[in-house]
């Protein structure tokens, strides 16, 4: 017991870089990686589509109980009409279009093919700075989730935003197992791993420093980036923050923050969207966690069907853009999806997933990054101490308040509660995020 | 208008003097669960037979989804570690083309007498099975056995002749029965409720109607899996009417502090929390065998009580990943260690032809979604929050306790929930599907059960 309150005590600078394979079989002992990297283009055949136009219309449909909106789970009559327009009216070959026109390339490293964008400024005026910036996605997201965004920061006077001397040229890969990087073939692909490649990647493309942005697994991925090596990130910026611990001085925390917010440094915001404690952060967690309790635990068996019915995959994967991005879009018979989405970029995103197989895969890396006991994995033990930006969305999963951050992130720059928006940051509220991502990286310039 | 005013005054005057023993017996739950509105029209209550059929064009769809399944390839050396192995599912699927004949496996089904009946808006499905023989001047003993989840009324067609025909089978002939077993409404070949607030209690009140309307007054009742709390909850509702209560597998939802303390000391100390070996054999290491297998394998009912039409979409679209879904546990539960191996263990204990029965069941019914629901209605609000978690059960109860059910709940903590418990036995071998598997034990042990009921007249004893 005294050994295990040593380790758990003893704060480590970094975390291990490591190594790693995750080709087939055997890492070949001969010959160097191929470094190259080539472009690519996402295509389409009709056989493709041929197929998927079939299982739409072969799909069997369960009647939902009377008045069960998105209680149950995705409506299915609501469903039949998503499945209608996607049968007759989206485009996947002018979709794919649209995917293309931001520059693709494919680059092996630690013995699989990571995909990722990189999109310059098109024109940079006199006297700016262009900073790499790496966009990390999640899921069920994808680097899609950007293509609204992206404009926004390599362009921002175009787009009406005038956040001082910087402007970005945008990396966004995707996560091996995910869309069109190739998906691991051995086990234990956590998001260390995907941090050291992330860092290998940028290397690859010639950057020593750069700033770093993430929410969902992106939030964790590029918080490992900065914890493993700090010295190549400029600035770290979140849409999301995971807290690992509770301990005894949380639960404390948590009973006397109703009354005396002040005394443990919640602000009046934070007891707006914190509270009532039950409520927000147990009971809904609970009621929104079963995904990842069955794919943390058997993801090859939760993913099969899903990678076998299109149908399945859609309600599974549109589920969560009604429900992350507003809670009471359960009471609602059609989700509330198309208030702030389109059925064309929610399903673009979906036919990433179905086109590239890749939903088995991506949800290996629930079990992958939450089957070692957390108290002992490294991360949680280490700070981070490069610049951090927080961007807290009012309908994120669970509100983290700034003080608890602070346990994690030593070195927060900004905090800011966003006017609006939920889970899927980037995608809902491009310009807000854009917003709160150039303020940050103003003031860390400035240090 | 007089008779009105009579009947409404009498039905008060019943309900008072039932009130009284609200504290002892579940009420029963009377509802409409049809589509809509409940017409004013008397329930049709009459039993038609019912036989399972199948097509040509029902065969060829699922040929065509079979044959264009889109597999993922497992990690390397992953067995059955991350659910379903996709290399091991291929080859079931090849049998399931090419040898498994849905034909043969209905007409197997329909050996058993079916029938249906509508019960509070539902077409109930059941199967009957009368003893072939009964010797001069004996009465067959009626029992009611119900299913679970992902089971069906085919897992009770290994048990039906060993309890309707003991004698050739070996096993004596005190007890004959005549077996009643229904689909859980929105399993099978049972309807679907179309109202929310279908759980355990709602099965409990229809599934007793059933049996009243089959003429049955005092009869036996056997469950696991969900069958374990329908069949609890109907020995709640109407313990004058159920002579013993059989159960494979029980659960607790009322955690104390003796059970905590019993958890960290019982290993050390067993005979001061009323422990046998084989209880401390089958509980500890606790960690391993309770906190992380619940942990391990309940993910499924964390989503299918919380989003079960999300959950069940893909799988009633895709045979094969239905398939993967409901195999993970004829494997896992009939063996935890079954995990490590490459095929999972499936054929060891279980004929493929069974298990792809059982799979058909689900996909010609088209019930996988609302099979998933009724996790939803029965755990939502939380486990120990319900009525009739906090009521107990006076009825004499049996408990066959096998060594491979997922968690081994001892003597000790479930006769503070079945008071009168006459029998508990560890079984030698067998997981959570026993009557699947190894239905001559259960059949067994069901016998042995109503043999000291019957004997000692227990069931009249426990009005006292």
């Amino acid at each position: 017991m005294l050994l295990y309150w040593l380790r758990s005590g003893h704060k480590i600078k970094t975390i291990d870089m490591g190594d790693g394979w995750w080709g087939p079989g055997e890492r070949p002992l001969k010959g160097k990686e191929d470094a190259s990297i080539r472009p690519f283009k996402i295509e389409t055949s009709d056989k493709e589509i041929e197929d998927l136009h079939q299982r739409l219309d072969r799909f069997r449909f369960t009647p939902h109980v009377e008045g069960a909106a998105f209680h149950y789970g995705f409506n299915s009559t609501y469903l039949r009409k998503v499945v209608a327009y996607w049968r007759n009216q989206f485009d996947w070959r002018k979709q794919v279009e649209v995917l293309n026109k931001y520059p693709h390339f494919h680059t092996t490293i630690e013995g699989i093919d990571i995909h990722f964008i990189h999109v310059k400024p098109s024109y940079v005026p006199h006297g700016r700075a262009v900073r790499p910036l790496l966009l990390v996605h999640g899921w069920p997201g994808s680097f899609y989730e950007f293509y609204k965004i992206i404009p926004l920061l390599t362009e921002p006077a175009k787009h009406g935003l005038n956040e001082g001397d910087v402007v970005f040229e945008v990396i966004c890969p995707s996560i091996p197992g995910y869309g069109f990087s190739e998906a691991p073939h051995q086990k234990e692909f956590d998001s260390i791993a995907t941090a050291r490649i992330f860092h290998k990647l940028m290397n690859r493309l010639g950057f020593r420093e750069y700033y770093i942005q993430g929410g969902d697994w992106g939030s964790r991925i590029t918080t490992n980036m900065a914890q493993m090596l700090p010295q190549s990130v400029k600035g770290l910026h979140l849409n999301l923050v995971f807290i690992a611990r509770q301990s005894l001085g949380r639960l404390i925390c948590i009973m006397l923050g109703a009354y005396v917010p002040w005394l443990v440094g919640f602000t009046r915001e934070d007891v707006r969207r914190f509270y009532p404690y039950m409520q927000k952060n147990v009971y809904d967690l609970l009621r929104e966690s079963g995904y990842m309790h069955i794919q943390a635990t058997k993801p090859d068996t939760a993913g099969c069907g899903l990678n076998d019915s299109p149908v399945g995959l859609a309600a599974y994967i549109l589920e969560k853009f009604s429900t992350w991005t507003d809670k009471s879009f359960l009471r609602q018979d059609d989700g509330g999806l198309e208030s702030k989405y389109s059925l064309d970029e929610l399903l673009t995103n979906v036919m990433i997933y179905w086109v590239t197989s890749s939903i088995v895969p991506s949800m290996r890396y629930y079990k992958e990054n939450f089957s070692k006991d957390p108290d002992l994995s490294a991360h949680n033990r280490v700070g981070v101490y490069v610049p951090t930006g927080i961007a807290a969305f009012p309908q994120e999963i669970a509100h983290v308040p700034r003080v608890w951050a602070k346990d994690v992130y030593k070195n927060i720059i900004t905090y800011s509660y966003m006017p609006r928006g939920g889970h899927f940051a980037a995608f809902e509220e491009p310009k807000l995020l854009a917003q709160d991502i150039m303020q940050f990286v103003q003031k860390v310039e400035q240090l | 208008m007089l008779l009105e005013v009579l009947l409404v005054l009498g039905t008060l005057l019943i309900y008072f003097l039932f009130s009284k023993k609200k504290e002892e017996t579940l009420p029963f739950k009377d509802g409409w669960w049809g589509r809509g509105q409940k017409p004013l029209t008397k329930e049709d209550s009459s039993i038609r037979p019912f036989k399972v059929e199948t097509t040509e064009e029902e065969l060829s769809d699922l040929f065509r989804r079979l044959d264009q399944a889109r597999f993922t390839e497992p990690l390397e050396n992953s067995c059955f570690h991350y659910g379903t192995n996709s290399v091991h599912l291929r080859k079931i699927v090849s049998y399931w083309k090419n040898q498994f004949n849905w034909k043969k496996q209905v007409e197997i089904l329909n050996k058993y007498p079916q029938f249906k009946t509508k019960i509070q808006g539902l077409d109930i499905h059941f199967v009957h099975v009368k003893p072939p023989r009964l010797p001069e001047g004996r009465a067959a003993k009626p029992l009611l056995m119900v299913h679970g989840w992902p089971g069906s009324f085919y897992e009770f067609y290994k048990i039906i002749p060993l309890l309707t025909d003991p004698a050739s089978h070996g096993l004596g002939d005190e007890h004959i029965f005549e077996v009643i077993c229904p689909s859980i409404p929105g399993y099978g070949f049972s309807e679907a409720p179309h109202k929310k607030d279908f759980n355990s209690v709602s099965a409990a009140s229809v599934f007793y109607e059933l049996m009243l309307r089959l003429g049955f007054n005092e009869f036996y009742i056997q469950g696991g899996d969900w069958g374990w709390l329908i069949c609890t909850n109907l020995a709640q509702i109407a313990p004058n009417h159920v002579k013993g209560l059989h159960l494979n597998m029980v659960s607790v939802s009322k955690l104390g502090l003796t059970h905590l303390l019993s958890v960290l000391l019982g290993q050390y100390f067993p005979g001061l929390f009323g422990f046998q070996d084989e209880d401390v054999r089958r509980m500890f290491p606790f960690l391993k065998k309770g906190l992380y297998r619940i942990l391990s394998e309940s993910g499924y009912a964390h989503i299918q009580a919380t989003k079960p039409d999300t959950a069940g979409c893909g799988l009633n679209d895709s045979p094969v990943g239905l398939a993967a879904y409901i195999l993970e546990k004829f494997s896992s539960w009939t063996d935890i260690e079954f995990q490590n191996l490459e095929d999972g263990g499936l054929e060891r204990k279980f004929s493929l032809d069974d298990l792809l029965t059982n799979i058909m069941i689900y996909w010609v019914s088209g019930c996988i979604v609302s099979s998933m629901r009724f996790y939803k209605e029965n755990l939502q609000k939380g486990i120990g929050t319900q009525k009739h978690e906090k009521l107990t059960v006076q009825v004499p109860t049996g408990i066959a306790s096998f060594p491979n059910e997922i968690l081994h709940i001892p003597q000790a903590w479930a006769k503070k929930k079945y008071t009168n418990i006459v029998s508990f036995h560890f079984m030698p071998r067998g997981g959570h599907f026993a009557a699947f598997e190894e239905p001559e034990l259960l059949a067994k042990d069901i016998l042995q059960f109503v043999d000291k009921v019957e004997k000692e007249q227990l069931w009249k004893k426990k009005g006292e």
